[in-house]
Order: structure tokens, then sequence, then C-alpha cells
């Protein structure tokens, strides 16, 4: 009706709030139905009078506004005189691929946690450093088998020079790797490999502090490992303490981040289960149990309020951990894949944005305010799996069969 | 008459009657008197004769016919006797010419009376005077004439001397004779002289009235006048025939009658017998309401349907909103009359006296009158029934969740098809081998090869131990079986198989057509164990462990021994179970709990019992080639796949015949595989789909299982007519492995 009678468009009371810099006076806004983001974001843009366009997406009720008001008035069936609160913020430019780094053998994961180099571990058993004009640093074997994670753990010294590396495997153990980045000559060295487990491991990772070691094998057991310091020679180590719950093989295991979050770890496993650890005395404190929900990876956002784990039913589901503080009981939303999503990281930066990569080579970005749809997507290999994500700051480093890929991410908030 | 002591008399009556009539008729036999059956009733048509003393005979017809009869067959007795005579006296009177057969009397007046007589001929006394006067020639006797049929004689005559042939003229003698002689025709040739005789006038009268149908007596005389014997006047019988006193039922009227008829009496006066009407009131029409009149047989006739009262809008002057608007006349002009919603269209007038003649009046009463007439009068129950209630209630299969339904990875062997696959006990690895003799070892999650081992011919079977402690698996390829250990393994696990596969201490060889070789280094590449099966046993098709993992049966392709070998892990040994089977064995399958042994031949599914050793059944599925088989995990139930595209599911408590009999594939099922937890089975087929099954088996033994199709899965190409050739599920989750012809094995995931 009204694209019929352009004399009487049909308009919509709607009040904008952001968290954005770019903030508009708090004042009711009449809006054409047949508006979209476009003419929004240029709402915006001449109202704040920017002398450079800023895109924005708009959220109306948790929800990205993909089409004009009128139509999604019409799904939605909200009145003509309600009033919406449209939320705004900068939009995502489309990734750009930064480079790529082939690979003969799949990544199996992928870190970039350490200024300026990319950390690769690879299903040959070697683990590689890559600086960012993708040559390589250090090319170090260090397991026989095929090496499943790798984390970086921090380190509370200002030595920059030397990290430590955790990497697990399928030959059983755990293996931390000291490197050094001198000048003259970068060099790795095997520090310890740490033994508990009968399966092949599936993960390993560090708490903040990076004076804890969390592996998880496909034997159900979640291994606790206090890193010792300065390690002259190859040790072998055994667990503090042995995390045994799972009923079947557990594909992740992280320490909690954020602010309650003390001594807390979590896991996920093939039992369909998001289980809650208490890490000093080992104990399983809650379980999640979501039926018929393998996992496959495990998330946490920074802040500590959202856990998000990948399945074999080609979700992702969310768990908002500020619902209920101590614990949690179900899932509160779901991200529909169209294939197996195989792995997730968070933004350091952004709240509210996450990255899945799934086995069609595709790697969806996705705001967890809107999971009906991705934001975007952007498919980085053609039926090749991808099996690893990292994000740090505004770069993407997707791992998988066809190697390594950076991928930039501009925007969001 | 006859009826009433037929209907009342009782048995005894009945009997004592009988005795008095045997004595009576012993009687009559004594004093000659004329034999009848009936002998009371006669007494007691005398009786009634006396009673109504001047009665006809031929008033009781019953009782004439019964005596009449018997005086027929007397009579006719008489006449064959008259017929003799007659003969002879014909043959008497051979040479007259007259027709009387019987001797000529002469009518004399008596010398001695004066009065007239009649005189017969004299009949000489001699031997035969009643018989034949005719001189027969020949003397033989009554014996068959042909005995003389080659002899120039024809008998002897009462001398002993020959009686000779008479001369017998030829053909044309015959034929001159029939038409010279002018009595030849009526000639007949007799036997015992030989010749043709001339038949006499009597005897051609005879048969002429024989063709006449007539008595053949000439002097028969059907209407001779009555000779009244014993009745009339001065022929009355004084002296009693009998001296026994007349008993009281000649005169006293009869008890049993009169209950009889009193009893018709009685019902005729209380109106249970009601004479008939008289027919001329019928032929009366009478006119009646057909409305009205109810026929109590049958239900109520539905009354007429009503006309149906006018509404607001066949006014005259409807009011202005019924009035139809110009887009609805068109609409209406343009239905058919018999989809319009209605058979007018409002009109508006100003005035009554406005209103023209009601042009559709006629037809109207036309449509009321073939209302009323056709109208129906049965109230029709139309069978309408959903097709979608006969099938039957199945569940929706969402609500039977988790089941397989997308392919989550695909893991691709380059050169050649993927024939076979196994899935570890725990569920992360999968073991798959081509047809180019490559065997790779694969996770399930990642599809990531971890182990390839190159064995240089085509893999036909390969399956993973069932134990737990130890990590192997066994692939079959041309007359040998590869035991293989996957890399990676725990100290605890790796020492343990290689103390089953390769012990330091080797039991005692048993004689025996295979040989079992361990290699015991370099155990990394290559086979840690090799069982040598006899030559020219071809393919193992099929392996199968027992579950406890010390047993593994293979199936070779070879038709020798039926192909079948146990072999036993712990001792090393391996034996034929089977010295002959019939037919080709398909499949071999131990029992879940017992120790039971299925065993699929081309066309049956036999059941074995190994500690006994014989046979406990025989499944006929009605396959005419069974390609696949699995038993259920609580080891009740068997489905059978074959290659004319048949599944059928077998309940052994129940039959020996399928319980259910599924045919959904396109071409050949190649596998099948139950899941060992969940209630799934998946079928596969050279269509290249797999199909899943929800079966779920009730423990209470009244319930059928519950079979519903849930999901076609189709992501493999036919290659070369072959499509899915095995499906194998992974333990403790809903995903299902296939491998395909076209070389790809898909991980399909719920």
């Amino acid at each position: 009706m009204a694209s019929t009678s352009s004399s009487t468009v049909r308009s919509h009371p709607v009040v904008f709030t952001t968290q954005t810099p770019y903030v508009l006076p708090s004042q009711k806004f009449m809006i054409p139905l047949d508006w979209k983001r476009y003419q929004l974001s240029q709402l915006i843009n001449k109202a704040l009078d920017l002398s450079k366009p800023v895109p924005f997406d708009f959220l109306v009720r948790g929800e990205i506004l993909r089409t004009t008001l009128l139509e999604w008035r019409a799904a939605k069936g909200v009145g003509e005189e309600d009033t919406l609160e449209i939320e705004y913020f900068e939009s995502v430019i489309p990734p750009q691929r930064m480079s790529d780094i082939p690979h003969e053998d799949w990544m199996s994961s992928v870190s970039y946690r350490i200024p300026q180099h990319f950390v690769t571990a690879s299903y040959d058993g070697h683990l590689r450093l890559f600086d960012y004009s993708q040559n390589p640093v250090i090319d170090t074997s260090v397991h026989q088998a095929p090496i499943t994670s790798v984390c970086v753990v921090p380190s509370s010294s200002s030595d920059t020079e030397s990290r430590i590396l955790a990497s697990s495997s399928h030959d059983l153990t755990a293996c931390l790797t000291r490197i050094y980045l001198s000048p003259e000559g970068p060099s790795a060295s095997t520090v310890a490999s740490l033994h508990l487990h009968t399966s092949p491991l599936s993960c390993v990772s560090s708490d903040a502090s990076g004076s804890h070691l969390l592996t998880s094998s496909w034997d159900g057991l979640i291994g606790k490992k206090r890193r010792k310091t300065a390690p002259v020679n190859i040790k072998r180590k055994v667990p503090i303490a042995v995390l045994k719950s799972h009923t079947a093989p557990v594909s992740k295991a992280l320490f909690a981040t954020g602010l309650h979050a003390k001594g807390k770890a979590y896991s996920c496993g093939f039992d369909s289960t998001v289980r809650t650890w208490d890490v000093e005395s080992g104990v399983c404190v809650n379980t999640v149990n979501v039926p018929e929900r393998p996992m496959l990876d495990l998330a946490q956002t920074p802040d500590g309020n959202v856990l998000l784990a990948a399945s074999t039913d080609r979700t992702v589901s969310i768990f908002d951990l500020r619902v209920s503080n101590s614990s949690l009981s179900s899932s509160t939303g779901f991200m529909m894949h169209p294939a197996t999503p195989s792995c997730i990281a968070t933004s350091e930066s952004g709240k509210q944005q996450v990255v899945t990569g799934a086995y069609d080579g595709v790697a969806r970005l996705w705001d967890l305010r809107s999971t009906k749809g991705a934001v975007t997507s952007f498919r980085v290999w053609d039926g090749m799996k991808v099996l690893a994500v990292d994000w740090a700051g505004d770069v993407v480093s997707i791992g998988g069969e066809g190697g390594v890929e950076v991928w930039r991410i501009a925007g969001g908030s | 008459m006859m009826a009433v002591p037929g209907l009342g008399k009782p048995l005894k009556k009945r009997k004592q009657e009988e005795l008095e009539d045997v004595e009576k008729r012993a009687f009559a036999e004594v004093v000659d008197l004329e034999m009848q059956s009936e002998e009371e009733e006669e007494d007691e048509e005398r009786g009634s004769d006396i009673l109504s003393d001047d009665g006809e005979v031929d008033d009781f017809p019953e009782i004439d016919a019964a005596s009449d009869s018997d005086e027929e067959s007397e009579e006719e007795e008489d006449d064959t006797d008259d017929l003799d005579e007659e003969d002879t006296l014909e043959e008497d009177s051979d040479a007259d010419s007259d027709l009387h057969i019987f001797p000529k009397s002469k009518v004399v007046v008596s010398d001695i009376t004066g009065q007239k007589k009649t005189v017969y001929p004299e009949i000489e006394p001699d031997y035969d005077s009643d018989s034949s006067t005719e001189e027969d020639p020949s003397r033989t006797g009554n014996i068959p004439m042909h005995w003389y049929d080659d002899l120039p004689h024809i008998g002897y005559d009462i001398n002993g001397k020959r009686v000779l042939r008479p001369a017998k003229g030829d053909e044309l003698d015959k034929f001159l004779a029939t038409v010279d002689d002018p009595t030849s025709w009526t000639t007949a040739f007799d036997k015992n002289t030989q010749m043709d005789k001339p038949l006499s006038a009597e005897e051609l009268d005879i048969i002429r009235r024989l063709q006449a149908g007539e008595n053949p007596d000439a002097e028969y005389d059907p209407y001779e006048p009555t000779i009244e014997w014993f009745t009339g006047k001065g022929k009355e019988e004084v002296m009693p025939i009998s001296s026994a006193p007349e008993p009281k039922r000649r005169w006293l009227p009869s008890k049993w009658e009169k209950q009889k008829i009193m009893k018709i009496v009685r019902a005729i006066r209380q109106g249970r017998i009601v004479g008939s009407k008289p027919t001329a009131a019928d032929k009366k029409h009478q006119f009646y309401a057909i409305w009205n009149e109810p026929p109590s047989n049958q239900p109520p006739p539905l009354p007429a349907p009503k006309p149906k009262l006018p509404t607001n809008s066949e006014s005259y002057n409807p009011p202005e909103e019924y009035l139809p608007t110009e887009e609805e006349r068109k609409q209406w002009e343009n239905t058919e009359p018999e989809d319009r919603e209605r058979d007018y269209l409002p009109q508006k007038y100003s005035a009554l006296r406005l209103v023209p003649a009601f042009d559709k009046f006629i037809k109207q009463r036309f449509n009321r009158q073939l209302d009323l007439y056709l109208a129906p009068r049965i109230q029709r129950i139309k069978l309408n029934v959903d097709p979608n209630s006969l099938l039957p209630k199945l569940p929706s299969p969402g609500s039977l969740r988790p089941f397989p339904n997308y392919k989550s990875l695909k893991f691709t062997h380059t050169k050649a098809r993927v024939r076979c696959l196994s899935i570890s006990p725990d569920g992360a690895w999968v073991a798959s081998g081509d047809e180019s003799g490559v065997i790779s070892l694969w996770e399930v999650n990642v599809g990531r090869e971890v182990k390839r081992w190159t064995l240089g011919s085509k893999v036909g079977a390969i399956e993973w131990c069932p134990r737990l402690d130890v990590c192997f698996f066994v692939a079959g390829t041309e007359e040998k079986l590869h035991f293989l250990m996957p890399p990676n393994l725990s100290p605890a696990v790796l020492t343990m198989t290689q103390s089953t596969l390769a012990p330091a201490t080797l039991p005692p060889a048993t004689q025996s057509s295979i040989k079992w070789i361990s290699s015991s280094g370099a155990v990394e590449e290559g086979p840690i164990l090799v069982i040598e099966l006899p030559g020219a046993s071809g393919l193992p098709r099929q392996l199968t462990w027992h579950r406890k993992g010390d047993y593994l049966a293979s199936v070779s392709s070879s038709e020798t021994q039926g192909g079948v070998w146990m072999h036993q892990i712990s001792r090393r040994h391996s034996q034929a179970p089977f010295t002959k089977i019939k037919g080709a064995v398909q499949m071999v399958l131990f029992h879940p709990t017992k120790p039971h042994f299925f065993v699929a031949t081309q066309r049956y599914v036999r059941l074995y019992n190994l500690a006994e050793q014989k046979l406990l059944k025989t499944l006929m599925p009605g396959i005419q080639w069974i390609s696949s088989m699995d038993i259920h995990p609580s080891g009740d139930h068997v489905i059978v796949g074959g290659y004319d595209r048949k599944l059928c599911w077998f309940d052994l408590e129940l039959s020996e015949k399928p319980y259910k009999v599924l045919r959904y594939h396109t071409r050949a099922i190649r596998s099948l595989h139950f899941h060992p937890t969940y209630p799934l089975f998946a079928s596969s087929s050279d269509d290249g789909s797999i199909q899943i099954f929800h079966a779920r088996v009730y423990s209470d033994l009244m319930t059928d299982p519950l079979i519903v199709p849930l999901k076609i899965l189709r992501g493999h190409d036919v290659k070369d007519g072959l499509g899915v050739l095995q499906v194998k599920w992974v333990n403790k989750q809903p995903w299902l492995v296939s491998a395909g012809a076209d070389g790809n094995a898909l991980v399909w995931c719920s």
C-alpha cells in the first residue's frame, strides 16, 4: 500500500539506542516503513554529521534488521502504535582474506596468541610458527602422531622471547614446548610430556595465569596439571588432579574466565553434556544434559557470560551463564548451521560476536543477539573442512584441511 | 378314508392290525381268494358300502388304485399265457390263409339236446400236439448256429443224417429275387433252416399291430362285457368268509378321528383356522395412500422433502442489500445451473401489481414432482472412508530422534570402490578397505586418515575385534586374513593385543590346512598375524566375531566346504564347522547371547546350535538370493536382505516365515546393520540410498516390534551398477558410516 501511494508513506515511531560512541539524542523518530538498513544507516550518519561515513547495523528486539520495517512488522505482528527501540552498532565490513599459508597436512589447531606470530598444529605431528609475512619461523616435530590441539601458555614474566606451547596428541601425551624467539635464531625444545590418558587426547588448554593446564581425552578423563617453571630436562609429569565424570570422550575442557569464574572449569563431551568443575577439589559441580547432542567444541566469551558448544547435530548451543550464576540448566539458544560446526572462537574485543567454522569449509560470523542467521559468512575452502579458528584482535585465523588462512574482520563493536 | 388310520392310530393299534392282516392274508391264500394288500380297507370299504347300502366302488379311487395295480399284474400274467397259447395255435393253422389263429369252431345243432353247440376240431393228443407241427429237419437243438458256419451241413436230422445247407445264391441272385418275386419282401431268414422263409399272413398281421402299437393279438377285445361273478341277484354271499366275530371298529365311530376332527372344530371356533375368503372380493382394485401405511418389515421411509420456505431475498420487494451487484449477477449467469448457490436472482418491484408472471412456475412444479418421485426411500449410508485412516498409525519420525539425517563428512578412497568398513568398539575409528587393497584408518569425527596399509589384493571384509582390552581388526584378502593393529595404543592395550595375537609361547600346532603365521618384528607396519586359508578358497566375503572376541568366522567366496571357517584366537586353531552344506553360504552370524549360529545360504537361513551340533530352525524368507543379514542385539529378531530388493524381518519366537517384508529399495540390498544400542537399523542398496528404520523391540512378548521408516539418506553415486556396499553404525552414537562403490566412505550424523 505504501508503495502504491508514495504521498502517504506510513511511518513508525522509533527510538534509537546504541553502545557505540556515535550516540543520537534520545528522541522519537518517525521512520518510514519502507526503509531498510541502508536508509537507517544514512539517517544516523546524517544526523550525527559524520565526516567519514560509518555503516551501521540495526537490532530490533534482539534481531538484526534485514528487511524493510514494514515486512519486519508484518512478520512479527507488532502494532502500529508501539514504539520500537532500535539498537545500532557499527556493521561488520565483509571480511577480507589477508593471507593463506598452505600446508601439506591438515591443520588441527591454530593460535594467534603470540604477537605477530601464528602457531599451527598439524596432523603430521609438527608445531609450526609463522610470522606475519608467512615465513616459517620454527618447525619442530613434537609428536609422532597427529597433534589435536595447541595452546599458548600465558606467562606472567615479561620475557617476550620465550614462550611455552602446550600440545595434545593422538600418542596419548601432551607436551610442553618452549620456544625462543631470539633475534639470532629461533629455537624450540620440548620441556615436558604429560602422561595420564589411555586414549588420544582431544584438547589442551591453560588458565589465564598459565600455571595450570587441562587436558581432555577420548577416554573420558580430564587431567589437571601444574606447569612448573623452568624445567631443565624433559620430564614425565603426572596430573595433580583427574576430573572424572564424563561417560564418553571429552572433546574440550577449558578454564572459566570472567569475574565469578575463579577455580572453575567447563568441559563438554560426546555424552551430550556440558559439565562445570570445581578445579580445586576436582568435583563436577554442575551437569547440563542436552539430549542427543554430542559436543565437539566449547568456547566462552571473554567476559565469562556466555558458553557456546558446537555439537554434531549442526547446532551451536548457547548457555547464558548470567541467567543463573551458579548453575546452568539448559541451553538458551541455538545457532543452526548447514554443516557440522567443528570449532568456535570468540572475539577478545567484541563481547557479542563469535566465529564458527564448519565442515563445509565456511566460517561464519555470528552475533549473539541475533541467532537466527549468521551476520556474515566467508567461504574459506570449497569442500574442505574447517577444523580450527582463532580470533585475536581483528584477525581471524582459520585452520583446516587446506592449511591456514588469515582473514581480517573489521568493524563490529 | 385311507389317511385316517395312518394319521391317528397309535403304534400299538397299528401293530395289532398288521397281525390281523397277516392272519387274514394267510387265510385268503388258503381259500384262494383274490389277494389284496389292503385287506382292511377292503373290509372297511365293504362296511361303508354296507353303511351307505348302495355305494359305488368307483368312489374310492385310492383303494382302487392299489387294488387295480394288483389286478393288472395278474392280468398281465394271464395275457402272457394266452400269447403262448396263441403262438402254438398259429402254428397249427399255418397253412390256413385266413387270419384266425385259434382253431376254427363250428356251431352245430346237437343231436341229443337239439340245441346249438360249438364244436372244436379234434386235437391229436400226441407228444407235442400243442407245439409246432412243422417238422424241423435239424435236430441239433438250441446251440449257436455259427458252429456250422464252416461246414457243408447245418445239422442232423432225427435219423442222424446230415441236413445239407440249402443252396444260397450270391448277391445278384438276392437282388434278382427281390425284383422277380413279389413276395420276397415278406420273407425272413430262418436260422434253423438257414434259408429265407415267407412270413405267414398272421405273422405279418402281428408285425403290423406291433408297428401300430396295438395289442398283437387279433382276437383281443378291449371292450368285452363284464361278467358279474359275485355280485348281483342270487350271488350274495350268505356265509361269512371268516368265522371270527366282527371287530368293533367295523361299527363304532373312530375315537381318534373324532379327536382329530374336534381339534379342527375347536380351531375353527377359536378363529385360528379361517377359511379362505371368496376370491371375487379381491378382483376390485382399492386405492390407498402409500405414505400413510408404512410396511412393518422395513424401516419407515423418509418423509417427503418439504419445499423450502421463501426467504427475504425471494420477496418481490427485498431490501437493497439482498439485490445482487452487477458482478454477482454476471457471475450467477456464468455459472452452471447445478453449481449455482441459489436458483434465482433477487429482484425488486415497487408494487406487487408490477410483478410479472412467475416464469419458472412449470419448471418448479416439475422439479417438485421429480423431488417427490425420486425422493430417496432408503437412507443410503455412503462408505466414505478416508484412505489415510486405513494406514497404520506410525509415530512421526520427528518423535523418534535421534537418527542420522545429514552427511557430516566424507572420506575418499582415491583408487577404487570401498568394499567394506568396520568401526572400532569405542566408536572413534573407522577402518575401510577398498578393492585395490588399501585399508585406511580414520577418525569418525574428523575424517582424517591416520594410517594406511596396502595389502596388495582386494579387501573383501574388515571386522574390528569386539573386545575392549585389546585393539585390532581383521581384514580379509585373497585367501588370507590379516590382523592389524591401529597405532597409538596405550601400553596396556598394546601388550595385551600382542600377547593375544603373537604370544611368546605358541600353543601346540594342530593338524589343519590353515596356517597361522605371526610376525614378531615390524608390527608397526604390517599385520601382526596372518591366517592363510586353503588355496582356491577365494576372497573372504564376510568376517564376523563372536561377542567375546575369541572366535572369528569367515565366509569365503569359494564353494568348498561351504567356505565357512571358524577361527579360535586363543588356541590358534581353525576348523570348518560344516562338512557339507546345501547351497552357497552367503553370510554367517553368531547369536549375541546363545551358542547359536546363523548360516544364510542362497535362499534359506539356518540356525544351528553349536553346543549340541544340530539344526534348530530354518527360516524361509522367500528371497531369491540372500545378500545380507543381521541379528538384533536382543537376539530374538533377524533381518534378512536380498538381491531382489526385499527385506524380511523375522521374529525368532514366532514363525519361520517373515513377520514383515519391506520392499522399499529399488535395487538390490547390499548391507544391513542393527544399531547396538539405539532402536535403529539401516539398509543400503545398489540404488545408492541408505534407509534408516526405527525398530523398537518390546520385552513384552505380546507386543509386536514397531518398525518405522525414518529417513532415506542419499549421497553415494551409483557406479557400475553398484551403490552403497556396506553400512555400519557407530557404537554409542546414532551415527552411520557407509562405504560406497564411488570410492567414498560417508559419515552420517544425527
